[in-house]
């Protein structure tokens, strides 16, 4: 792949690290923390993240599977995560490979529009079919996670940033 | 430099599956398939129960910490906050002894008078005690999951009340957990009697942002309602048991241009806080069979004797 200059060489990434922030960030969003529309979608974030950085591990089926999940935890309407999320997943193996020129911060500029299109979708279909309008508030979800991206890029990269030759000076 | 450093397969370049946009458009299909199966045709219960079943251990996991600092919260309250609620809850206790002790005397009262005039009996409500595991993070309806489900007997459409009054009904059943929809929830519906004055109506959700409420709709605007009257359960439409209290009125608008009155209502139980609740068996499954008429038979006898 060719690469921005000046940009570090990662290590592969680890499917068992991949799969564990997943379930982790489903763990931060089935917190019993009641109805807050403005909560940022903590999964919706990391299935975005490793989508863009490994679209060969994590796709649009992955994404459909666990919005399907978020669908019967919220007992929402059966399809509307799995949508939101499928389009999600699309947008970002779309824009995946130009994204990674840009650095972190115009990163999270450009995935705003993503979350925010994720969350209209929802929204309409929710209008649509009858649902209780939720709050002007849920417009600052879609800002809360594009401002989470970066926290979350270094994070779960990290794992990918260690040296490849430890020793004793670089223990990790 | 040691092996495994560097990504070494080479990137499949011929096959990478169908294209973004070809999965782009069958999963989309899918999930709108999804969304009216669930929505019109109801159809989509297993799939939901058998997700829930999976999903189960993972909420139980994410359950644990809130649990955790409620509890902590608990264990650190004052001594003091401690004896004062005891000590309501003592109030509350002697001043619920008086009534029951008066009820003993009206059932039997109740149920002499009943023979005497030949009236059938009231049943006795079965209720099963649940606790509230979650209120569903879905903002678009107002509903909360219950840690008892089909396993546990509860049948689809029981009423659940808690400790002051109706809190809703029970609108999904999965094997472990079920799912209530509130009374505030727009589209429930319940048919209500006005303590005072012995009218019947129906009260719908009224839900905002911030909480919710009831509205008696289809109140004549001269209809005789008061602020503050007790609306409980009438107890005809085959599901809740008559006489559990459901709201109080809390509003009213009279309006010129309307034939209808606007009445607002505060639900009694605790939509927003309710921890334990009471799930009763639907009073449907105790309401005898509709007595055969004698009138319609009687042609039908005569064809047969014939």
């Amino acid at each position: 792949m060719i690469m921005p200059s000046g940009q570090q060489l990662l290590l592969p990434a680890n499917p068992v690290f991949i799969w564990t922030s997943l379930i982790i960030a489903l763990l931060l969003d089935m917190l019993p923390l009641g109805r807050v529309p403005w909560m940022p979608d903590f999964l919706a974030l990391v299935l975005v993240f490793w989508n863009v950085h490994q679209p060969q591990r994590v796709g649009i089926g992955l994404a459909f599977m666990f919005g399907l999940g978020m669908d019967v935890h919220q007992s929402a309407l059966l399809g509307q995560h799995a949508l939101a999320y499928t389009a999600l997943s699309f947008f970002a193996t779309m824009i995946h490979r130009r994204l990674l020129w840009f650095t972190v911060p115009s990163q999270a500029l450009q995935v705003l529009p993503m979350f925010a299109a994720a969350h209209g979708v929802e929204i309409i279909i929710r209008m649509s079919s009858g649902g209780i309008f939720p709050g002007w508030t849920l417009l600052l979800a879609p800002l809360a996670e594009s401002l989470l991206w970066p926290v979350v890029s270094v994070m779960l990269l990290a794992p990918q940033r260690r040296a490849p030759d430890p020793d004793e000076n670089r223990p990790l | 430099m040691p092996l495994g450093t560097l990504d070494r397969t080479p990137p499949p370049f011929f096959k990478q599956g169908p294209s973004a946009l070809s999965k782009l458009m069958f999963f989309s299909a899918l999930a709108l398939f999804l969304m009216v199966a669930d929505m019109r045709f109801r159809v989509t219960q297993p799939i939901r129960a058998a997700l829930a079943t999976v999903l189960y251990p993972v909420q139980w996991l994410a359950l644990q910490p809130v649990r955790a600092v409620q509890n902590g919260g608990d264990y650190f309250t004052a001594l003091s906050q401690a004896k004062t609620s005891e000590e309501e809850a003592l109030k509350k206790l002697a001043l619920q002894s008086l009534r029951a002790g008066q009820v003993e005397q009206l059932a039997l009262e109740n149920t002499r008078l009943r023979k005497l005039l030949d009236l059938r009996e009231q049943k006795a409500i079965k209720g099963l005690a649940a606790e509230v595991l979650y209120d569903a993070p879905d903002p678009y309806t107002r509903k909360i999951i219950i840690d008892k489900g089909l396993a546990h007997g509860v049948a689809l459409g029981s009423p659940v009340v808690d400790e002051s009054g109706v809190l809703g009904q029970v609108t999904r059943v999965h094997p472990l957990v079920s799912e209530v929809t509130l009374v505030i929830d727009r589209e429930l519906a319940i048919p209500v009697l006005n303590t005072r004055t012995g009218a019947r109506s129906v009260a719908y959700g009224e839900p905002s942002a911030s909480g919710g409420g009831l509205e008696l709709r289809f109140m004549g605007s001269n209809s005789d309602v008061q602020q503050g009257d007790l609306l409980t359960t009438s107890g005809v439409d085959g599901v809740y048991p008559p006489g559990l209290p459901v709201a109080k009125i809390e509003k009213i608008e009279r309006r010129a241009e309307s034939a209808f009155a606007r009445i607002y209502c505060t639900p009694q139980a605790q939509v927003g806080a309710a921890v334990h609740v009471i799930v009763i068996e639907p009073v449907s499954g105790q309401i005898p069979l509709r007595p055969v008429d004698a009138a319609a038979l009687g042609p039908v006898k005569k064809g047969a004797s014939k």
